[in-house]
């Protein structure tokens, strides 16, 4: 029979500053990695769900981004050759691509109360965006044709000021027209959520663009990505393409290298938790080289020992993940779960929720446990390793 | 003496605690170093914005748009004397690769003539600045992305600008400015670039730049014309937003990952659980020598000996880890390869031997804190209830 938990409890609370203070350092350590995980599983959700294999986004050679795209009408109208590849649409037999124009706007934050600005995207559309990007759900009106009007992604309507319903926002070159919010619109959290949508045909003129930024378009389900690409980078048509999720993924390579870079402080962190928890153990383990010895005689085996002493470091280490998860949860209610992102080709923001999800809370509290697995094997290898009569004499 | 070796053989009595209480507080340390470097790399590179005395103008409505190049002679105007206004610069920024490498360029396109007045820290010599004037496809690339690229002065090199005309622009290198702050930039002449768009014969749209820099002859001036210039644009197609360099560059990394913030909390918090993790160790070993304090008490020392002795283990222990801490990141940053690594923005990534002592006073502080209450706790010992609860 395994010692009963209720042992180890008794043990971590007899020596309670010990206690205290390594599922302190534990906490602080699973706060700062939960809250890492959170920023990242938020952006890779909204990067993810940007991933739709059969859409591909088609630039001018050479460029990197649709900011820095210009595609001009002849060009284009190159793209209708593609009629094995493009998926076409049911009710009007029309190609499924979409022409876009990509602009940018500079409007104050809501987290900050306007102290700061933000670039947000403008894309100019037609009515084909709406069944290329299949993720794009109306959540109201739809601009009304011929109307200065736009619709506004439910993250950007959360994140930056004067994108309410109703409101008017100044658009165009000289930032001169006046466009109403009529509606919002989600793209199952993906990056399109943080942009403004209205009618391209306007839009170009208002911002005296003669070429399109990029055009999306959706393959037949038998069509090859990579082949597709081949033929639109080649003679015929001398554009570039990538499918959605490789955009995206360029997009946002600046934010990745500063993940790696919290990762591996967080990692740093992590260890230095490790020494700590085996200072505990060692200390725990050694002062109770005579209760071990007893354990030992009325029959309790060198592997029930080692495993007791793991024990109580996991119960330090869930102790501490949970606590140092709900201080997490805490401080994103107090400062604010929000947070967005600049991508440094597209010059554009992209704005997400940080969520504490089961999955992050879970992932954190596992590390952890396993770092304090780490740390407590070699004190838990010791005291399964008590010499009765030698642990006796001494004591 | 005695006290000395006494400290010295109260760290021996347990190594592997000593040890391990010290790598706690180095690898935070460790974190703290980078994370300090780095922030103070930002606050270098802020600070030498605002020494320069410049001004940035972006188009009012998106930092994207770009301005007519017909601006600059306006802004000029402003200061007819030339005393107050020094130079002003158009950059057109066309970002760039070369031909078959994926490596984004930071490539800007710059008014030649103005360049080197509005940008002095780049600190040209007389020869570089000929060959600047002189030649058009002039270009100078900052020494990291030179040595990165292997390219040589002398050498012509082609890039493919992410910008219209999307075609290969042929350029002589002239420099690699050995001596410039910026080590990562491509700079060329703008004009060279009007030239190409002209002969493409498409309608692509011309005489259009990025960005202004002003380079003003005082504070003062800059706050003056920092205000005049978005004036005299107001209510044009193409307003002007103006603002210091170092307010313009700082919006810039704040939007990117918000690095200072996000690095301080970090330090702070790595500070926080180092000195848990020592407080704890410091605590243990107070608890595993009650009978000990107790028998110096009743020999005789004084409490203030006590807390002294345990003060001073804790002040070398963290001092050690500290010292460790701060020693390898500056050894790995200033003799390995890792000196010439490239972070965004603030480019060079330099540890001063400055911050390491910095970095060894707070493992000292952390010492400090860490041995406050145990030593506290061996001061108000009680000789007969310590000396009766070992019992």
């Amino acid at each position: 029979m395994a010692l009963p938990l209720s042992y180890n409890w008794r043990n971590l609370l007899i020596r309670r500053t010990t206690t205290v203070l390594t599922v302190l350092v534990i906490a602080v350590v699973v706060g700062v990695f939960s809250w890492m995980l959170g920023f990242r599983g938020a952006l890779s959700r909204s990067l993810s769900v940007a991933g739709d294999p059969r859409t591909l986004i088609v630039l001018r050679q050479a460029s990197t981004s649709e900011t820095n795209s210009a595609i001009p009408p002849d060009d284009y109208n190159k793209l209708t050759q593609l009629n094995e590849e493009i998926a076409v649409d049911d009710q009007t037999g029309d190609q499924l691509k979409s022409p876009e124009m990509i602009v940018q706007v500079s409007l104050p934050r809501t987290r900050d109360l306007g102290a700061t600005n933000a670039n947000v995207a403008v894309r100019g559309v037609t009515n084909s965006a709406f069944a290329v990007h299949r993720n794009v759900k109306l959540l109201g009106a739809k601009p009304a044709d011929g109307a200065m009007e736009v619709i506004v992604g439910v993250q950007a309507a959360k994140q930056f000021a004067g994108l309410a319903i109703g409101d008017t926002i100044n658009l165009g070159y000289g930032g001169n027209r006046g466009y109403r919010v009529v509606g919002y619109f989600s793209a199952d959290g993906g990056p399109l959520e943080s942009e403004i949508w209205g009618p391209a045909t306007m839009l170009m003129n208002a911002y005296m663009r003669n070429a399109y930024s990029s055009v999306a378009l959706r393959l037949k389900d038998n069509v090859d990505p990579a082949a597709a690409i081949r033929r639109i980078e080649g003679p015929g048509i001398e554009l570039t393409a990538r499918t959605e999720s490789e955009y995206w993924q360029e997009q946002t390579k600046n934010i990745g290298m500063y993940l790696m870079i919290v990762t591996f402080l967080v990692g740093v962190m992590c260890i230095a938790a490790a020494f700590s928890i085996a200072n505990t153990m060692f200390a725990s383990v050694a002062g109770r080289s005579r209760e071990f010895a007893m354990l030992r005689t009325i029959g309790f085996t060198g592997r029930h020992l080692l495993t007791s002493v793991m024990i109580e470091s996991l119960l330090l280490c869930f102790l501490g993940g949970a606590i140092g998860c709900l201080a997490c949860g805490a401080w994103l209610a107090l400062v604010g779960n929000t947070k967005d992102m600049f991508g440094q080709s597209t010059f554009t923001t992209l704005a997400f929720e940080i969520h504490l999800t089961p999955l992050i809370v879970g992932i954190a509290i596992g590390a952890i446990c396993l770092v304090g697995l780490g740390g407590a094997i070699v004190p838990a290898r010791r005291a399964a390793r008590t010499q009765v009569v030698t642990a006796l004499r001494e004591a | 003496m005695l006290r000395l070796t006494y400290v010295y053989r109260n760290l021996t009595r347990n190594t592997r605690r000593s040890v391990m209480t010290s790598a706690a507080v180095a690898l935070p340390i460790v974190i703290f170093v980078l994370s300090t470097a780095v922030i103070d790399g930002i606050t270098r590179f802020l600070d030498n914005s605002a020494r320069q005395l410049r001004l940035a103008i972006t188009q009012k409505t998106s930092i994207v748009n770009p301005l007519p190049e017909g601006h600059r002679r306006k802004i000029e105007s402003l200061d007819p004397t030339g005393t107050r206004i020094l130079a002003v610069c158009g950059l057109r920024w066309i970002g760039g690769q070369r031909e078959n490498d994926p490596m984004p360029l930071s490539t800007l396109g710059v008014d030649h003539d103005t360049f080197v007045e509005a940008f002095p820290e780049h600190r040209l010599d007389r020869e570089e600045i000929d060959a600047w004037q002189r030649d058009k496809q002039a270009l100078m690339v900052g020494r990291n992305t030179a040595t990165q690229l292997g390219w040589k002065v002398g050498q012509r090199v082609t890039i493919m600008p992410s910008v219209p005309p999307y075609t290969p622009i042929e350029f002589h290198i002239i420099s690699t400015m050995e001596k410039a702050e910026d080590v990562v930039t491509l700079w060329f002449r703008r004009d060279y670039f009007e030239e190409i768009l002209k002969g493409e014969g498409k309608e692509y749209p011309e005489g259009l730049v990025s960005f202004y820099f002003v380079k003003c002859g005082s504070k003062a001036d800059m706050d003056h014309f920092r205000q005049e210039i978005d004036r005299m644009f107001a209510g044009t197609l193409d307003e002007t937003k103006t603002s210091d360099e170092k307010t313009f560059m700082n919006e810039f990394i704040t939007q990117q990952f918000d690095l200072p913030r996000n690095l301080t909390i970090l330090s702070a918090m790595t500070v926080f659980v180092a000195v848990i993790a020592a407080m704890n160790a410091m605590s243990m070993n107070v608890r595993d020598r009650i009978s000990e304090i107790a028998t110096l008490k009743a020999l005789g020392f004084s409490g203030l000996f006590a807390l002294a002795l345990i003060l001073a283990e804790s002040l070398l222990i963290c001092g050690l880890g500290g010292l460790a801490g701060s020693l390898g990141p500056y050894i790995a940053f200033t003799y390995t390869p890792l000196r010439k690594i490239n972070i965004p923005v603030i480019q060079t990534f330099e540890i001063p031997f400055a911050m390491c002592i910095k970095s060894v006073l707070v493992a000292l502080g952390i010492g400090l804190l860490a041995g406050a209450w145990p030593s506290w706790l061996a001061l108000r010992m009680k000789v007969v209830a310590a000396l009766r609860n070992l019992e």
